[in-house]
């Protein structure tokens, strides 16, 4: 079985360490792009047979938002709200999913990382950002390779099961 | 007046004299309480199990089940805090990344050198290039990172197709490796201290102590 609720909370976190440097009005329009698109998106009849689609372009999703994060230049009001709200489609969309869209609650809250990410920024630390984006860049490539290897993968049955 | 100096700069010196001794004292310590706890812990502890539960815990518990995985992860960041900017930061993204490529790899089954073999020399040489505070160039010392980053990488991608939760797996691991990183660099910052050098290179040797047993162990010598 795969963990919804955990790969869309690091879609999340990706998009919050994005936010942390985008100004703050961008930051509020964002969360509200990202919260409304990510509520609808799991309320979406999403068709099971789409499961690994959705569960690509939510990895691709973290490595775009991830990728953003070392290139903050790149990072205009109009790219921090298209990211939000791709991070809101795909998280909701691998939420609709999931047994139940309650697990939605359990992943929002990751983007609340922008606050402290904010913060850290402003210490002149922002390369703790980009050791953090780098971690999520490599969760992210290694979960996608996974759903194309032809061994079996844990959320699948194998022959103990 | 001249006297009085004199006493003052004298009990100075006898004051360092007594630091340096207090630090070579716990240096000598820290190596034989690892050199001892070697003794006792199997090689390459961390990659031998198969057939693992899954999920979060599993995977950020793996790192810190096994000395070999251990001893590397935290010997890069105390490397890097030698090593200075960037290399402080950029060993910490490397080395995760690299470990993905190897875990893939792992997860393909291609063919490899022997892993045990590679992780014992990774704890070897990182170990003494913590000693010896060796500053090498930033190329090489991404090199030698990557290419060790991929053995251990490996070795958890053998394991992680059989973990119940792979994605909660790899999140753990990639989390668990980054932390030791920043244990590492935390360790290094002793450096900063007076004699704090001593024992960030008496650390090393230690480890290096310990990658010199797994690989003759990993040699069934």
């Amino acid at each position: 079985m795969r963990d919804a609720a955990l790969t869309a909370a690091l879609l999340c976190t990706a998009l919050g360490l994005d936010l942390a440097s985008a100004e703050r009005k961008v930051v509020l329009l964002g969360v509200f792009v990202f919260v409304g698109s990510a509520c609808a998106a799991a309320l979406a009849p999403v068709p099971a047979a789409w499961s690994d689609g959705v569960f690509l372009g939510c990895w691709m999703s973290i490595v775009a938002s991830a990728a953003i994060v070392h290139r903050r230049r790149a990072l205009k009001n109009g790219v921090a709200l298209a990211l939000s709200l791709n991070a809101g489609v795909w998280s909701g969309a691998v939420i609709a999913l999931s047994p139940s869209r309650m697990n939605l609650l359990e992943a929002l809250p990751a983007a609340l990382c922008a606050w402290p990410a904010a913060w850290v920024r402003r210490q002149g630390q922002a390369i703790v950002l980009k050791v953090l984006a780098s971690w999520l860049i490599a969760i992210a490539v290694l979960g996608a390779t996974l759903q194309f290897l032809p061994v079996t993968p844990g959320y699948l049955p194998d022959h103990v099961d | 007046m001249r006297r009085a100096a004199l006493d003052i700069v004298g009990t100075m010196c006898e004051e360092a004299r007594k630091r340096e001794g207090v630090a070579r004292r716990l240096a000598l310590a820290i190596v034989l309480a690892v050199a001892s706890g070697i003794a006792r812990v199997t090689p390459a502890y961390a990659h031998m199990g198969t057939g693992l539960p899954g999920g979060f815990e599993s995977g950020f518990k793996h790192p810190f089940s096994g000395f070999d995985h251990l001893l590397a992860m935290v010997s890069v960041g105390m490397w890097g805090a030698f090593l200075g900017r960037p290399l402080l930061y950029a060993l910490p993204v490397i080395f995760p990344c690299m470990m993905v490529a190897g875990a893939i790899l792992g997860m393909l089954l291609v063919p490899m050198p022997p892993v045990e073999l590679g992780i014992a020399v990774s704890v070897l040489v990182l170990g003494l290039c913590v000693s010896f505070a060796i500053q090498a160039p930033a190329w090489a010392a991404c090199a030698i990172v990557a290419t060790f980053a991929i053995f251990h990488g490996y070795a958890h991608g053998m394991e992680l197709p059989s973990a119940a939760d792979p994605i909660g797996y790899s999140v753990g691991f990639v989390l668990a490796t980054g932390l030791l990183h920043v244990c590492g660099i935390g360790i290094g910052l002793l450096n900063a201290r007076p004699n704090g050098i001593l024992v960030t290179r008496s650390l090393g040797a230690a480890v290096a102590l310990a990658g010199g047993s797994y690989l003759w162990l990993a040699l069934g010598l």
